[in-house]
């Protein structure tokens, strides 16, 4: 990949972004496959594809200069299909007006051996260092606003993958995902932009429900959105927009439970094992939460609970059962963040 | 049947703090569901320097019922029964919450000691008291506690003088002439 020319980074890199992440999407996913109910994921990611697109097409005026163009790529080209990735710049153009300078800098000479020079570095590192490899690409991306990793970007994220490279950069980081994050990276490092492939295998590797979230989510700030849609992170949303940049850095390298607990103010009091009946808190457990009060117990104490009073023991108020569900806490979860997402977007353009 | 787990992280966790929050769960028996809890008078009360005794007995639903909560120690107060000492408390029933424990129930009887809820009698007796004449209700619920809270002091004050040789009769009138300090107690004793 280093010795790709800078010139047809363009055309040599979309294809394979594109093409390549899928691969590995598909490899993540058949190892996951044993583990996750996968017709069920796939139905939320037709619900997110939904319900992203009217979102996309809400946001685009903010997106309308410099780097925040980025996610107006994403939103716009969110629901395009692989086919129209390869032939995405004359698309791009049409639709967007932001994508006119997206390219004219992308194609000028001073930014594109920049980024490239950048993505360069994160290819080689990738596998060792992940987080030298994304803070590269931060400085020069940000610095130049759009860049030619980040059309490259673009076009992955249609893969379903990536929202935004700054996201990408960030799941780099995560620790934890080091098996996902070793095959991908060595797999994905001679081809391309290191960086970028990287990223959208590493994501797409990961859970499916936390990607469609992810792809479709407008968040372009995000390993942590990723994470948020965790089942067992239920409400954790609501304390998301207030955690900086850097501070979600080291969250994402904690697995859900630890993220979970570094999130929110509720979350944060995760307990091991059940107030109730002291009996240790198993994963369906802490992904439990069936009170908006954020009091946590075991499903059998819960269950005990609603057949006598069924009043939260936290907050004394009467269980709705709408909440108890844990579809719908997700669910509920995300509709409250979407707006604390945008605005996110908004504040770093 | 009661949660024997969770009974015992409790009397676990209850007495690990027991010199911070001078609040005690011990068993009454073999059995886990009859303990006796002690909270001490909270100070600046007329209950102070007291050390009450409660009679606690868990049904088979604890913790999703409250645990049956009574004076053992005999209480001048307006929310607890002077005859029999039923307490009137409403954690202890309609508001009782299986997320409450042992500790946190005496911890809330201790506050009900300095915080009287006289429109919600227990004992009507003691609430008119409270309401009417409060100068009397106040030296009335010292002179209980002194009479009954402290006994168990005074009883362990006078086994130890006995255990030096001095006659009980002799410890028990010196005793309660110098009001009962111990060590002043055993210098009248010794000079006598």
């Amino acid at each position: 990949m280093s010795t790709q020319p800078t010139s047809t980074m363009v055309s040599d890199s979309i294809p394979m972004a594109s093409s390549n992440p899928k691969d590995f999407a598909k490899k993540k996913r058949v190892n996951r496959s044993a583990k996750l109910k996968q017709c069920k994921l796939d139905a939320r990611r037709e619900q997110w594809l939904s319900q992203v697109k009217n979102k996309g097409s809400k946001e685009e005026p903010n997106g309308e200069g410099g780097a925040c163009g980025q996610g107006i790529h994403v939103a716009n080209e969110r629901g395009n299909l692989m086919e129209k990735l390869a032939i995405m710049p004359q698309g791009k153009e049409e639709e967007n007006g932001g994508c006119m300078n997206h390219y004219s800098d992308f194609d000028s000479p001073s930014n594109s051996p920049t980024s490239h020079t950048s993505s360069v570095l994160e290819g080689n590192d990738s596998g060792t260092n992940f987080t030298g490899g994304s803070s590269s690409s931060n400085s020069s991306s940000s610095g130049g606003c759009c860049s030619g990793s980040m059309s490259e970007e673009d076009n992955e994220e249609d893969d379903g993958c990536l929202d935004d490279w700054e996201a990408v950069a960030d799941a780099l980081a995560a620790t934890d995902k080091k098996q996902e994050q070793h095959n991908s990276s060595l797999d994905s490092a001679p081809e391309s932009d290191g960086n970028v492939v990287n990223m959208s295998s590493q994501v797409s590797g990961m859970d499916s429900s936390q990607q469609n979230p992810k792809g479709r989510g407008t968040l372009p700030g995000s390993p942590v959105s990723i994470r948020a849609w965790r089942p067992d992170d239920a409400f954790r949303p609501q304390s998301l927009p207030n955690l900086s940049k850097q501070y979600t850095f080291p969250m994402n390298s904690g697995r859900h439970y630890r993220g979970g607990s570094v999130w929110g103010c509720k979350s944060l009091s995760i307990p091991t094992s059940c107030p109730i009946c002291c009996e240790d808190l198993d994963f369906t457990d802490t992904s439990f939460l069936p009170c908006p009060c954020g009091f946590r117990l075991c499903l059998f104490c819960h269950k005990r609970i609603l057949e006598e009073d069924g009043r939260c023991p936290g907050c004394r108020k009467q269980y709705k059962h709408d909440l108890v569900e844990g579809e719908t806490t997700r669910d509920a979860g995300c509709l409250m963040f979407r707006p604390a997402r945008s605005c996110s977007m908004i504040s770093r353009s | 049947m009661v949660d024997l787990a969770r009974v015992q992280k409790e009397l676990h966790e209850c007495n690990r703090d027991v010199q911070v929050s001078g609040i005690n769960v011990t068993l009454k028996g073999d059995s886990l569901t009859h303990l006796i809890g002690t909270i001490p008078g909270p100070i600046g009360t007329p209950y102070e320097g007291g050390t009450f005794k409660i009679d606690i007995t868990l049904t088979d639903g604890y913790p999703f019922e409250p645990p049956k909560m009574r004076f053992a120690t005999k209480v001048w107060h307006p929310n607890i029964s002077s005859q029999s000492g039923a307490i009137c408390l409403d954690i202890l029933k309609d508001q009782w919450s299986p997320a409450l424990t042992l500790k946190t129930a005496l911890l809330s009887i201790q506050a009900l000691l300095s915080a009287p809820e006289p429109d919600d009698p227990q004992d009507a007796v003691v609430a008119q008291q409270y309401l009417k004449d409060h100068q009397t209700f106040v030296s009335t619920a010292r002179y209980w506690t002194e009479t009954f809270a402290k006994t168990c002091a005074a009883e362990e004050k006078i086994q130890k003088l006995v255990e030096m040789g001095f006659p009980e009769a002799q410890v028990r009138s010196t005793l309660e002439a110098t009001g009962w300090d111990e060590n002043l107690a055993l210098e009248k004793l010794l000079s006598s």
